[in-house]
């Protein structure tokens, strides 16, 4: 056991990074008076699920020595996201261009 | 009052924390998780068998069932006539081939040592040799009949239970429900170092299982008899503990052939210390108890199975859907503590192996049978002496196996080391994908594809002696897969 671990570090930076990620939509949408709809709502807590669990994987397959895995998983699971994140954004982006 | 329990034992951030961590849903009551006390808060054995911890909890993703999911003819079921016959011991393929493989294994151990072949260096030929320490030799095999001892220095200062039984102390003996027997049983096996524990009862059936030399007469108590080569247990009701024997997956992910071989000999090892120990644990607690070493009572993948500790798999060994093909070997120790049986399992790894065929493509040997559908035996009498009728299996061809380990690559295992099942726990992904094998057979295939494309079970190319010694966990066994 090493006698310390930095693991816990890349866990805390998931949590900022997603912690955030929401402050900064929920700050604009707040500031624009733009309400997310039905569908909206489920590609960005799809995309945050997905995000946390990437980045378990992620962290996870190094702990692992699986370095290939690691990046696999990057790819696999981080296209999803991206596609999603940028058809959420897209449904969102007339209105708040509009406000 | 005693303080409550508390829920954490480790203070390193594992898979299951970092998931009540997100449950918190913050960040800092995350890493408040980091400090959490590992201090073990039960008073006596008692108390801590009747904890909620000492039930047997299988994974989520881990159905009980009535019949192991290898089918079995048990009319037609052969008895192994012993440990000659057994699956991997070279007197099964005749004594002159098994003396030439033998001579080109120590030319080869020669020939590596001395052209510093990377992973059969003198350094992992003598790590190898200590690991086996206590297995090969014999010295901490329990004979057949249980373990004897005279009570710790009985005459000036000692230890007052030390070694003795509750006849010498002239106490009645344990008794509890087979339920409490197994709990108990459950948790002094994890302090004595087998990961998992099942209970298989001796019927018609099981009994198939034991080894041809193993007879029951109408005694009291079982002996052995070295004149007739049989082992005799009475005629009465009998259970058989099966204990699963952790393998360090540390040392078989270095790619260095000994270093494997090393965590092979070093389990057989603790195997045996384990055998010895749970055999003083029973007669200190009044009960007979059998066995000797991991070759004493019966067949491992048998009792292994109908214990539900694992299912048969294609390289004719077992998976657990904890360890994969990460333990040694299911100990046997045949008891007359009345134990609660375990039901065998199905966690739909049988069923993966038709389509998964791994060990079989990375089979250096071609040993491992590549029939997509297990087959029943069809072979003459006595052809294939390792191998007994009454199973429908993929049936490895020890010869050829044997011969690649001795006279190739010693202990090389690399059907263990590939298979799917056998990952490190840390990443959420992995119960994911052994949920999809237990419920979803359809994506079996596309998840094989997967275990490839990400990279699993392809050796790294790294050596054991450039390891940071801190990266190794104590006995080489992480704690997270156990």
């Amino acid at each position: 056991m090493r006698y310390i671990s930095w693991t816990w570090f890349w866990y805390v930076v998931i949590g900022f990074l997603l912690g955030g990620g929401v402050v900064y939509l929920w700050s604009v949408l707040k500031q624009k008076a733009v309400k997310l709809v039905w569908y909206e709502w489920v590609l960005f807590i799809l995309s945050g699920f997905f995000f946390i669990f990437l980045g378990q994987t992620f962290i996870a397959s190094f702990q692992e020595n699986e370095s290939q895995a690691a990046w696999m998983s990057l790819v696999f699971m981080g296209i999803p996201i991206l596609i999603m994140m940028v058809g959420a954004f897209r449904s969102l982006g007339p209105r708040l261009k509009k406000t | 009052m005693s303080e409550p329990r508390k829920k954490f034992y480790h203070s390193t951030v594992s898979r299951r924390d970092f998931m009540k961590m997100l449950g918190l849903g913050s960040v800092g009551m995350g890493a408040t998780a980091l400090g959490f006390s590992s201090k073990m808060p039960f008073a006596d054995l008692d108390e801590m068998k009747s904890s909620e911890f000492s039930d047997r909890k299988l994974p989520f993703w881990v159905k009980e069932v009535d019949e192991p999911t290898v089918e079995i003819n048990w009319d037609e079921l052969e008895v192994f006539p012993g440990l000659q016959n057994t699956m991997f011991n070279p007197m099964t393929f005749g004594l002159e081939d098994a003396q030439k493989v033998n001579q080109i294994r120590v030319e080869k151990v020669r020939n590596d040592i001395i052209n510093k072949t990377p992973g059969y260096s003198i350094q992992d030929h003598a790590l190898n040799s200590a690991s086996a320490y206590g297995w090969l030799d014999g010295k901490f095999e329990p004979p057949w009949t249980g373990v004897e001892h005279p009570p710790y220095n009985p005459e000036g200062w000692g230890h007052t239970t030390a070694y003795t039984t509750p006849d010498e102390i002239g106490v009645p003996r344990y008794e509890g429900t087979p339920d409490e027997n197994s709990k108990m049983i459950r948790v002094a096996d994890r302090i004595m170092g087998a990961a998992d524990t099942g209970f298989v009862k001796l019927d018609e059936r099981t009994k198939k299982l034991l080894y041809g030399n193993i007879v029951f007469e109408d005694v009291e108590e079982g002996y052995m008899d070295p004149e007739k080569h049989i082992n005799v247990l009475p005629n009465k009701d009998l259970w058989v503990i099966c204990s699963v024997i952790p393998q360090s997956l540390t040392m078989g992910s270095y790619t260095d052939r000994m270093s494997w071989a090393g965590a092979n000999a070093y389990a057989y090892s603790r195997a045996n210390i384990y055998s010895s120990r749970i055999k003083m644990f029973l007669r200190g607690l009044g009960y007979q108890q059998y066995g000797s070493a991991t070759t004493g009572v019966g067949r491992a993948v048998g009792f292994g199975v109908m214990a539900g500790l694992a299912e048969y798999c294609r390289a004719s060994i077992m998976v657990s859907p904890q360890f994969g093909t990460s333990f040694r070997t299911v100990l046997l120790t045949v008891t007359d503590l009345p134990l609660a049986v375990t039901k065998p399992i199905d966690a739909g790894i049988t069923n993966f192996c038709k389509v998964c065929k791994k060990c079989g493509e990375e089979c250096p040997s071609g040993a491992i049978n590549m029939d997509t559908e297990p087959q029943w035996p069809n072979w003459a009498a006595g052809e294939k002496p390792n191998v007994s009728r009454g199973i429908k299996g993929w049936f490895l061809d020890t010869k050829k196996c044997l011969t690649q380990m001795f006279s190739g690559e010693p202990d090389c295992s690399r059907c263990q080391v590939v298979c799917p099942f056998n990952k490190y726990d840390s990443a959420v992904m992995h119960d994911l994908v052994r949920l999809s094998i237990s419920n979803a057979p359809a994506l079996n295939s596309m998840i094989r594809k997967l275990d490839d494309t990400f990279g699993y079970g392809v050796e790294k190319g790294s050596n054991l002696w450039d390891m940071d010694p801190r990266d190794i966990p104590l006995f080489g066994l992480d704690s997270s897969r156990s």
